[in-house]
């Protein structure tokens, strides 16, 4: 039932690529964006879903939705462009007749010809001097609702042992495969946020108790654990937990 | 289960992704789209300009050195620190987007903290800008909860095996910020030159701040 995405714990990868200068030493600091496609890509995605059209965890889940094989070959902001096309095209505000005109233009390098100094702004666009105001205010998760925890701090949990979302088959979800059907200890609550398995399928916000859960790294790994005394944290919605009892 | 009834799969994409029609070499594929929504009007390329500009220079991980730096020097704000952190960084004017709830774990002698996302790239953009590419790796997502010591040795970071170690996977929207521990030798600096300490690594627990030489 897992996708691609969730990697947690997943064997096979080599090294952390961590870039070292030429006397071997750990490089603190990149440039933020290494080519201007990758920052256009990434800019384009949060002004296009400024538009109001898509939330978060849909930008997400369009993203989770990639085939594998070009998860695999897409390097990050080649998943990112290429979700935000698939969105796009899904929420009618770009057709595919139009992209298979511009991709055209494209190939054969004449883009130039669609340059229009007469566009005119749709209503929703995201406008330059509103930029740092709605980076400010950024987009919390965080809703005043009466809902109130079941879980205390202490208790333990057993998580559900397939994934978690019951409205949509293959869905959205936040509970990690290497995290289901384990023991943890809820270590805080954290208020009631969003729940992302029905807010990534357009199904209503349903704000939930969300906690963050200790789970020991030989529950989650058994014999293979390589320390029993370190723990892994996961934040938790309150429908992938429930009460376990010794 | 009534609950079945309701199994839906939204997507009209899943069989024929529109992304396929995009051409191979990336910068092509950014330009046909960027080129459609600005005619659109859809979006502003002031408004893209901005955005960039504010990632590449004007938020990043100098940032959360102040707020590391600060709570070396103020055991007060250090307080407010780890008691809620959204606030306590607020007071520093960083707010906002990718950092709306804030979390703050501190290193002490016997536990270290190392941050990741599992599932994608998050990441507390107001204190430490956008994630490295290291960050954001197949290798550092999928290793880092299972043998999170095997990882840091990879950053050059051996643990005592006394130290527990903690590991953060950010599943919801909380973000998490290490405060690492203020390096010996430094009582007679002040908050600007601790800031200098401060490494981005140390701040995800991949690293420490700089030795005094």
């Amino acid at each position: 039932m897992s996708r691609l995405h969730d990697m947690g714990g997943r064997f096979g990868d080599g090294p952390i690529p961590v870039p070292r200068n030429n006397k071997n030493e750990v490089i603190n600091f990149e440039s933020t964006f290494k080519h201007n496609w990758q920052a256009k890509a990434w800019a384009i995605t949060l002004a296009a879903g400024a538009l109001g059209e898509w939330n978060l965890d849909i930008s997400r889940h369009y993203r989770e939705c990639l085939p594998p094989k070009d998860y695999i070959n897409f390097s990050y902001y080649e998943k990112w462009l290429a979700a935000l096309t698939n969105l796009l095209i899904d929420k009618k505000l770009i057709s595919l007749d139009e992209l298979k005109e511009y991709v055209a233009a494209a190939k054969k390098g004449n883009l130039d010809k669609f340059s229009n100094q007469n566009v005119i702004l749709d209503d929703r666009t995201w406008l330059a001097e509103d930029v740092q105001k709605t980076l400010g205010w950024g987009g919390p998760s965080i809703r005043d609702t009466n809902v109130s925890p079941i879980f205390n701090i202490g208790d333990k949990i057993i998580t559900q042992s397939y994934s978690p979302n019951k409205n949509v088959n293959g869905g959205h979800t936040r509970l990690p495969t290497y995290a289901m059907g384990r023991v943890g200890k809820i270590y805080s609550y954290n208020k009631n946020h969003v729940f992302p398995d029905k807010n990534a399928h357009g199904l209503g916000e349903s704000p939930l108790p969300l906690y963050t859960v200790e789970f020991k790294s030989s529950e989650l790994w058994g014999i293979s654990a390589e320390h029993e005394n370190d723990s892994i944290f996961l934040d938790l919605w309150e429908p992938y937990l429930n009460p376990y009892k010794d | 289960m009534s609950e079945n009834k309701n199994i839906i799969h939204n997507h009209t994409h899943s069989d024929d992704h529109a992304h396929s029609q995009l051409p191979s070499d990336p910068e092509l594929r950014v330009k046909a789209v960027e080129t459609l929504l600005l005619n659109k009007g859809l979006i502003d390329s002031r408004t893209l300009d901005e955005l960039i500009d504010t990632y590449e220079n004007r938020i990043g991980p100098q940032n959360g050195a102040k707020v590391v730096a600060k709570a070396w020097v103020d055991e007060e704000y250090k307080k407010r620190l780890l008691n809620d952190a959204t606030s306590a960084i607020r007071e520093l004017s960083y707010q906002g987007r990718q950092g709306e709830n804030m979390v703050v774990v501190e290193n002490t002698p016997n536990v270290h903290n190392v941050v990741v996302c599992t599932l994608c790239s998050c990441y507390p953009w107001p204190v430490l800008g956008l994630p490295p590419t290291w960050y954001k790796s197949d290798e550092y997502r999928s290793r880092t909860v299972r043998e999170p010591r095997k990882v840091l040795s990879e950053f050059g970071l051996s643990l005592d095996p006394k130290v527990q170690v903690k590991v953060w996977d950010s599943t919801a929207e909380l973000r998490y910020l290490v405060l690492p521990m203020r390096p010996d030798g430094t009582e007679n600096m002040d908050e600007t030159e601790l800031a200098e300490l401060v490494t981005r690594n140390s701040m995800i627990g991949t690293g420490l701040p700089k030795e005094i030489k």
